[in-house]
């Protein structure tokens, strides 16, 4: 006969040679390997503290004739943790979704169990083809008071476990990132950038339940970010971008009252449009400027100052290096 | 500041609103579309929704444990006459209002949200919560009226309802002890702040259906 047998991690296991009397003389295999006979006790095989690599096929044979007498599937595995478990609303009002997996591994199978109470009422959460570890619910009615209870319980043949999560109606719905973040530069526009995006699909309802936005732009160049928060519209221009700096996007959303933000978007790219061929001085003095302060309006009066044609003689150069001085000395207040 | 603004309010509507419910012609000094004012019953909730969330923390740890822990989750005992009107709709039905039964709606609940709140006034512990609950009421008191107000603007009739605030709840048998009564008033704030999510909602929809051109009177309401 031939079975399978689960067996914790670190405990000690004895196997017994199906009917065999301990005294009777037999050969054990692991996955087809012959075991030594320091780890028999007669008839019984008895393995130490075991590990996950001791998982497999054991058979036993009686001595002489070579019969198979036993043989199991031994599974090293723990029993589960507690699950980790989160609900979210992607689509309010049609309903939520629930998803769930383990923190560590435990080798062997699980089963899952997810239950649903509002109320007093019993729902169903469908469970999801793909992903696993998912299912689905529609809400019956809106605008509800009473909170929805769900508990997800797993099993394997080591023992269970189990999580609750409490919640209202309200305080789950989380929009997915919006999609299609286009970034474009705006032509003869050197600190415009034209920022386009839509609303995530998987939100039904726009036009009830409007969705507001934040977008958050900064250069590569730079740590910090700027933002922007949009109640409306799904475009925005940005008009105080560095000029031939490439830049790096994102927006989020949120439902116009209730819930949390989503997620970012994926990030885009874009650089503002410049005049073609670039002018190396201006270049220099806008890398100066932008290292000495992370302020969004410092770039451009130093360079117009410094750049027009008047450059001649020492006396215009005093007047450049008192303007870079003074702005210099303005950006360290920022700092 | 919050109090000065409030107190004036307060004295303001209740030397014009004893008894409900026609809207009195006051201070015609402009005419905006009923756009506008949805807009400003719709920013009336928001800040009613935010004022709660301060006077309801304070409310609940003035009646004490379980009320007040996060996660007290009470089955809701089903009365013979329900007290305050609920927020929950079915999804379709919701959906399928028209603009007067939406307000209508709005209008009910917060008439007598606001009843019983002021029936909370005269009983509530601390000097604090007292001037809390009264601020909070004022500013209801607003909102019922901004509702009035875009109702008025669009030729609906406003719902009757009780021309004073009722000595006691009216149908509804009044709570046996004193653990249901806080579970009465654990209710009341729990409806209270659904209707106010619920309202963002409402108010959005009607945003996007009133035509722009439709012309009313606006109150001259300070500072809310």
């Amino acid at each position: 006969e031939s079975h399978t047998q689960y067996e914790r991690v670190g405990a000690d296991v004895t196997m017994k040679c199906g009917s065999m009397d301990w005294d009777a003389a037999v050969t054990w295999t692991a996955n087809g390997t012959d075991i030594d006979e320091s780890h028999l006790n007669g008839s019984y095989l008895i393995l130490k503290n075991v590990d996950l690599s001791q998982s497999g096929q054991y058979s036993c044979y009686e001595g002489s004739s070579w019969h198979l007498k036993y043989q199991t599937n031994l599974r090293v595995g723990t029993p589960p943790k507690e699950p980790v478990l989160m609900c979210r609303s992607n689509n309010y009002p049609k309903g939520f979704y629930c998803s769930w997996h383990l923190p560590t591994p435990t080798y062997i199978p699980n089963s899952f169990n997810i239950s649903v109470i509002h109320g007093t009422k019993d729902m169903v959460c469908e469970k999801d083809a793909v992903p696993k570890n998912r299912c689905h619910i529609r809400y019956l009615q809106l605008f509800s008071t009473v909170k929805y209870k769900v508990t997800l319980t797993v099993t394997n043949p080591l023992g269970k476990n189990f999580t609750t999560l409490t919640f209202d109606e309200f305080a789950i719905v989380k929009p997915d990132p919006p999609e299609s973040v286009v970034a474009k530069p705006v032509p003869n526009n050197p600190r415009r950038l034209e920022v386009s995006w839509q609303n995530p699909s998987s939100w039904p309802d726009p036009e009830s339940f409007p969705l507001k936005f934040f977008l958050r732009y900064r250069p590569l160049i730079l740590d910090q970010w700027q933002h922007v928060e949009l109640s409306d519209g799904t475009s925005h221009t940005i008009t105080d971008a560095y000029a031939g700096k490439e830049y790096i996007i994102q927006v989020a959303a949120k439902d116009n009252d209730i819930g949390t933000w989503s997620d970012w978007s994926v990030a885009v790219h874009a650089t503002p449009w410049t005049e073609e061929p670039k002018h190396l001085t201006t270049e220099a003095q806008i890398t100066e400027t932008t290292s000495a302060s992370t302020s969004s309006f410092m770039a451009p009066p130093t360079t117009k100052i410094c750049d027009k044609g008047a450059v001649v003689g020492s006396g215009a150069m005093a007047v450049c290096w008192t303007a870079g001085l003074v702005v210099a000395a303005y950006s360290v207040l920022f700092i | 500041s919050p109090t000065g603004d409030s107190w004036g309010i307060f004295t303001f509507l209740c030397a014009a609103l004893c008894n409900l419910p026609a809207l009195p012609a006051l201070n015609c000094s402009e005419e905006l579309g009923a756009g506008q004012s949805i807009q400003q019953t719709y920013d009336l909730t928001r800040y009613l929704e935010h004022q709660l969330r301060t006077l309801a923390g304070t409310y609940l740890n003035y009646l004490g444990p379980p009320f007040n822990e996060p996660d007290f989750n009470p089955p809701r005992l089903v009365r013979a006459e329900p007290r305050v009107p609920s927020a929950t709709v079915d999804l379709d039905l919701w959906r399928g209002l028209t603009d007067n039964a939406r307000l209508a709606a709005n209008y009910r609940a917060y008439s007598r949200l606001l009843c019983y709140l002021r029936l909370l006034d005269g009983q509530v512990g601390t000097a604090e919560l007292r001037h809390r609950l009264a601020h909070f009421c004022a500013s209801l008191q607003g909102l019922v009226l901004s509702i009035g107000g875009v109702m008025s603007s669009l030729g609906y009739p406003l719902p009757a309802g009780p021309a004073a605030p009722p000595a006691g709840p009216p149908g509804a048998p009044a709570a046996p002890n004193d653990f249901l009564k806080k579970m009465d008033d654990f209710w009341l704030l729990k409806e209270l702040q659904t209707w106010l999510w619920r309202s963002a909602k409402d108010f959005n929809r009607l945003k996007k259906k009133v035509p722009p051109a439709v012309v009313t009177l606006r109150l001259e309401a300070r500072g809310f």
